[in-house]
């Protein structure tokens, strides 16, 4: 089990972003799918060891990241993408993920070949001495994996990754996402629920800060069925279909 | 990778991909110069020499900024005989500090904190090499401006405690922005009180009694900054 | 861009026009050098020959089709591994066409130079005995007697000395030879033999 996550909350000020979330994952695409403010971030955002919980149990790559000495055995093995990445305008792209490389403290022989596999893992190759200025969104947000994917991580967290690209890249990215999984654990959080479908093997469903949905794709699909629930595409009924009922029983609870 | 060759087709066994990565990691790799090498090896971390380098505040546009402040200074001190490098110093090496910080000039900030080189770390060594310039410069200036000893080094002390208030207000505030306009206001606040009470403008770096004062507001801003700098509590 | 624009833009340090070049000629490069080497040698060989021809770009001249340049620094970067690894390394060994072919090919027949004048080196430093020999006799083209007379030593020793470089030069230039009956990685003419530019 590559995560373990055990009742983790985190609270800001009166607000509890993540309100008792537990799983386990191991090897595999892992989706988080929710509207936006349902907690995906901080979640992600604890398991990349930027953010520490309020409360809970939180093992990661079989470590605990609270304290110094794992969390930096942790970090050399994960990658991550936020949601907001800037990017430094002066550097060209190889130029920014051989910086991370070496910040994930990866030795420095093995660095100039990883960086060149990264970037062409992500469709960048003839772009690789371009400066990030001149890049678009979609580019810069390949670039964004591309650091993340570097160091060859065992655990994967994706931010709404597909942020700006287009379809065709879209498609390319999937790819890339079943065949990461299938050495390390690989989370998605996005919004968009046919990236989830196509790629995932695991989805959870978080809204206001909780889990109200685990399981596959084709058991998020079917908890769509006629129910008539709103949506163009059977996952994304199901989608609405799950985030109904969890709003109607949090309302008639309150 | 696509093959636009319409003729030849390669072996089956031959990986054109891999033989592609192998070419394109030495073409697209940049060595890293002698100082990188040489601070990787001093630091024993090829990742902090790398964040230490792309330092904004060490970048060569800013240090001649610097350098051409304090030669201005040393200049007016020839001419006037107040020793202004003496008052420039500090305020030059508080804004370099504070740009040295990550939020507001560090866009990849957030990602900066998931690294294996913690960024306190790089905000440490950052500091510390700007410091080192910033007094290094500030010496010269002095000596070249025949200003006396006594002033010459004087000033080293407020510097240190003016950076250091700096960078806790920039971790505290999350924003270089900030840490330079507390910067260089406490400094400027320090110079004019001081010499109310005084009666000389270079009372705040020439007063022995203040030496104290200025080292214990370095270690107490120290600490805020070490202690701003712990892993965050949060950025809803 | 034609091939000639590429390596002119290679030369002028745009790696997307090396990507371009490795696109359209790894694949060929890639099936010759496989009659003679096994397919992860032959990765090895084609990364350091592609490496070799960007930092060779600014040295290039058009003469003749970028292909034969190409496979020129394919067969010189294949020798220079075969000569690390042993001639075990080798399934077919040809690296060298055999004698009497003539050399169409410029990138042929400058490693031809180049394989003579490492064997030349072998005879020994510039002034010694079978060397000298050597020059005079075969490059020179002078009569026994008169060499005899220039080197200031009997007739019998001239031709001994010759006859000692003519070995030490076969041994040399053998290390480098194809087997008897063996086949060769170089065509007739300069052009790759399928799908070249």
């Amino acid at each position: 089990m590559n995560v373990e996550i055990s009742d983790l909350t985190r609270r800001f000020g009166r607000t509890q972003a993540v309100d008792g979330v537990s799983l386990e994952t191991g090897a595999g695409v892992f989706g988080l799918l929710g509207p936006n403010g349902a907690g995906k971030t901080s979640l992600l955002r604890m398991m990349a060891t930027v953010l520490p919980p309020t409360s809970g149990k939180l093992r990661l790559l079989g470590r605990d990241p609270g304290h110094y000495a794992p969390r930096r055995e942790i970090r050399r093995r994960l990658g991550y993408l936020p949601q907001n990445l800037g990017y430094y305008p002066g550097f060209t792209v190889t130029d920014f993920v051989e910086y991370f490389a070496l910040l994930k403290e990866m030795p420095p022989r093995q660095v100039p070949r990883a960086v060149a596999a990264a970037v062409e893992q992500v469709g960048l190759g003839d772009k690789a001495k371009a400066r990030l200025r001149t890049l678009s969104g979609g580019m810069l947000r390949r670039v964004g994996i591309a650091q993340a994917i570097v160091n060859g991580p065992e655990l994967l967290l994706l931010d709404e990754p597909t942020a700006g690209l287009d379809p065709e890249q879209r498609m390319a990215f999937r790819a890339l996402l079943r065949d990461l999984g299938q050495r390390a654990t690989v989370l998605v959080s996005t919004h968009l629920v046919e990236d989830v479908g196509a790629a995932c093997g695991e989805v959870a469903l978080m809204d206001a800060g909780r889990i109200v949905f685990h399981g596959t794709p084709d058991e998020l699909t079917a908890r769509g069925e006629g129910t008539g629930a709103a949506g163009d595409a059977p996952l994304e009924r199901g989608y609405s279909a799950v985030l109904a009922s969890a709003r109607s029983e949090t309302a008639a609870r309150a | 990778m696509n093959s636009t060759n319409t003729g030849a087709t390669e072996p089956a066994d031959v990986d054109l991909n891999r033989v592609w990565i192998g070419v394109a990691a030495q073409v697209w790799h940049r060595q890293p110069g002698r100082l990188e090498r040489t601070a990787a090896r001093l630091l024993r971390s090829p990742g902090l020499a790398r964040a230490l380098l792309t330092t904004p505040s060490l970048l060569l546009g800013w240090v001649i900024a610097s350098a051409v402040v304090l030669a201005a200074g040393a200049v007016a001190t020839v001419g006037t005989g107040t020793p202004y490098v003496a008052l420039f110093a500090p305020a030059v090496a508080a804004a370099g500090i504070a740009y040295a910080y990550g939020p507001g000039i560090d866009p990849a900030w957030e990602l900066s904190q998931s690294m294996a080189v913690s960024d306190r770390m790089v905000l440490l060594v950052r500091a510390l090499a700007v410091f080192a310039l910033n007094a290094l410069l500030g010496l010269a200036a002095s000596a070249a401006s025949g200003a006396a000893a006594a002033v010459t080094f004087g000033w080293l002390v407020p510097m240190t405690a003016v950076c250091a208030f700096a960078l806790a207000a920039a971790t505290l505030a999350r924003s270089a922005n900030v840490g330079v306009a507390a910067g260089l206001a406490g400094w400027a606040i320090t110079v004019l009180g001081t010499r109310v009470a005084g009666g000389s403008l270079t009372a705040a770096v020439a007063s022995a009694s203040l030496v104290l004062p200025y080292l214990l507001a370095a270690v107490v801003c120290s600490s805020i900054a070490w202690y701003a700098t712990r892993i965050p509590r949060g950025m809803p | 861009m034609d091939d000639t624009d590429l390596i002119a833009a290679m030369a002028a340090g745009d790696d997307a026009a090396l990507r371009e070049l490795f696109s359209r000629h790894a694949p060929w490069l890639a099936a010759r050098l496989r009659s003679v080497l096994a397919a992860a040698d032959v990765e090895d060989v084609l990364q350091e020959t592609f490496l070799a021809a960007w930092r060779g770009a600014g040295g290039y001249r058009p003469v003749g089709p970028v292909g034969g340049w190409l496979w020129g620094i394919a067969r010189r970067q294949a020798a220079l591994f075969l000569r690390r690894r042993g001639p075990a390394a080798l399934i077919l060994p040809a690296v060298v066409p055999a004698d009497g072919r003539h050399a169409s090919d410029p990138a042929e027949a400058a490693l031809s130079r180049a394989a003579i004048a490492e064997a030349v080196a072998a005879l020994g430093p510039e002034g010694s005995p079978e060397r000298e020999a050597w020059r005079l006799v075969y490059v020179e083209d002078r009569p026994v007697a008169e060499v005899a007379e220039l080197m200031g030593v009997p007739v019998g020793t001239v031709k001994s000395r010759a006859h000692r470089a003519r070995r030490l030069l076969r041994a040399a230039l053998r290390s480098s030879e194809p087997a008897p009956g063996s086949s060769e990685l170089l065509p007739r003419s300069g052009k790759p033999a399928e799908g070249g530019t």
